[in-house]
């Protein structure tokens, strides 16, 4: 089968690479993407923009650029995706989208920059202001084997296992929440700070959200931090200021593979390939009730009476068992179930990453999974006769639990 | 009665001194946006330009009108070309 990149969503600054900016309803192709025939690596998306990595190790961007945050030298919205010639002569590997900065590692674990500062969240000197090129954190001495960036903050793991952090996005809650207690010090860091209370492990993935971060160590544990006003940390606190372990009795006892976070929701998959959800649910972020609307009501008004139980409690979602890539936007998710069985788990992290505003995803002969806030159509469950008519078995959409709001 | 999407600190805010408007991050990809003006007026309703979503201001009014400004940190306005 013939790849194909697909874009749907909110499309406000051109997030989808369609060349307008439309929101999009039904899965479009990109016909016009650029990469002369090379295999898209991953996608990735932050506020407004997105990101895309080849394997020759090119980087392609589009949509929002106001703060500069495509590092194209400018600040015009891109409505294409475009080749970053500025990283033209690296190879990069990986691209975490925050906000409205962008944090780019390459093949030698050199970690990158750019778009706004205002919190500090490119981890460069306080020197300079936002950045509309690609600049190297230079404080990050050690080979850095993974990224991640959420609203105003960022996070790296190191070859040896350690976290770093910057950004200070979650400081002020960390204050208020921590009532009077010193916080520490990479909460509100504006260069890379060391983790602390993560000594005895070693971390090898990061995920950023809106106002928490998660680690995945290589014991298949996840260490969690920051804002748990949603339960998404698992704890009775409602603030963590250092790294918390999950217990692994939440996940049946096994080792977790892969971790992926919307702005206040989780979800992770075992080794095994069982994938749980937990936190905020009231969009439907967490993909547990049933599709019929009748059984759904009656899922929520049982959950209304125990909803902190169940919602700050990773459950496991049956029909996502074996998922071979999964992404979480803001308050949406997509998982890709029955994809090619040799790709696995740990090479899909990343590849496939839904952010705030834009869905993008590949056909591989699979079924993709949307549930969650579908406001701007981001499940892309307006194409579902579509697809199962016309396109046989290339890729179709499934909603799972999509209670989008609208206010009176 | 609306339903909030979420209830944020005036502090989380990001404030352009241009357009005098406090702006926070929505999941749609746009920002809540509340006017100064509206604040001190005692509003508390930041709304979303292109979705539906709602967030609560959390401030105090009298201390909001003491203090004037009271962003932090406010957009920066530097870009520098690196």
């Amino acid at each position: 089968m013939e790849r194909a990149l697909w874009a749907w969503g909110a499309n406000s600054y051109g997030q989808l690479g369609l060349g307008h900016k439309e929101d999009v309803l039904l899965p479009q192709s990109l016909e016009i993407f650029p990469c002369n025939q090379q295999r898209i690596k991953s996608i990735t998306g932050g506020g407004g923009h997105s990101a895309v990595i080849t394997d020759a190790g090119e980087f392609f961007v589009c949509g929002q650029n106001k703060e500069g945050q495509l590092g194209l030298n400018h600040t015009e919205d891109v409505l294409c995706f475009t080749l970053c010639t500025a990283l033209s002569s690296l190879h990069v590997i990986q691209v975490a989208c925050g906000w409205d900065f962008t944090v780019i590692l390459t093949e030698n674990g050199e970690v990158l920059s750019c778009g706004s500062n205002a919190f500090g969240q490119l981890g460069l000197p306080q020197t300079s202001g936002g950045c509309l090129s690609p600049q190297k954190i230079e404080s990050l001495r050690e080979k850095i084997v993974n990224v991640a960036a959420g609203i105003r903050h960022a996070l790296a793991a190191t070859e040896s296992g350690l976290v770093f952090q910057w950004g200070t996005g979650m400081a002020s809650r960390a204050k208020r929440m921590n009532q009077g207690r010193t916080i520490p010090p990479f909460l509100k860091a504006k260069e890379p700070c060391r983790v602390s209370g993560l000594e005895k492990v070693k971390v090898k993935r990061v995920t950023a959200s809106s106002y928490h971060s998660v680690s995945l160590t290589d014991k298949g544990e996840l260490y969690v931090w920051g804002s748990n006003k949603h339960g998404q940390l698992v704890s009775k606190e409602i603030f963590l200021a250092e790294p918390v372990k999950i217990e692994a009795n939440f996940f049946l006892d096994e080792k977790i593979g892969a971790v992926w976070s919307g702005w206040t929701h989780l979800v992770a998959q075992t080794e095994s390939g069982k994938v749980f959800t937990w936190g905020r649910a009231d969009y439907g972020q967490l993909g547990r009730s049933s599709v019929h609307d009748g059984q759904r009501q009656e899922v929520c008004r049982i959950s209304e009476e125990h909803s902190e139980q169940l919602f700050n409690v990773p459950v496991p979602v049956p029909y996502l068992t074996g998922a071979t890539q999964i992404a979480c936007g803001s308050e949406h998710n997509l998982a890709i179930v029955g994809a090619e069985q040799h790709r696995g788990i740990h090479e899909c992290t990343g590849r496939l990453d839904a952010s705030a505003a834009e869905d993008l995803m590949f056909e591989w002969g699979s079924q993709c999974f949307s549930w969650g806030w579908n406001e701007h159509g981001m499940c892309g469950d307006a194409v579902l006769d579509a697809l199962l008519s016309g396109w046989n078995t290339a890729v179709s959409v499934k909603r799972s639990d999509t209670t989008a709001k609208r206010n009176p | 009665m609306s339903v909030f999407h979420d209830e944020v600190e005036i502090e989380d805010f990001e404030y352009d001194e241009e357009t005098e408007t406090y702006s926070y991050p929505c999941p749609c990809g746009d920002r809540f946006l509340i006017s100064r003006e509206d604040l001190e007026n005692g509003e508390d309703v930041a709304t979303c330009p292109s979705c539906s979503l709602l967030v609560r201001v959390i401030y105090d009014q009298e201390q909001f009108m003491r203090d004037e400004v009271v962003s932090e940190p406010t957009t920066s306005k530097e870009l520098v070309k690196c």
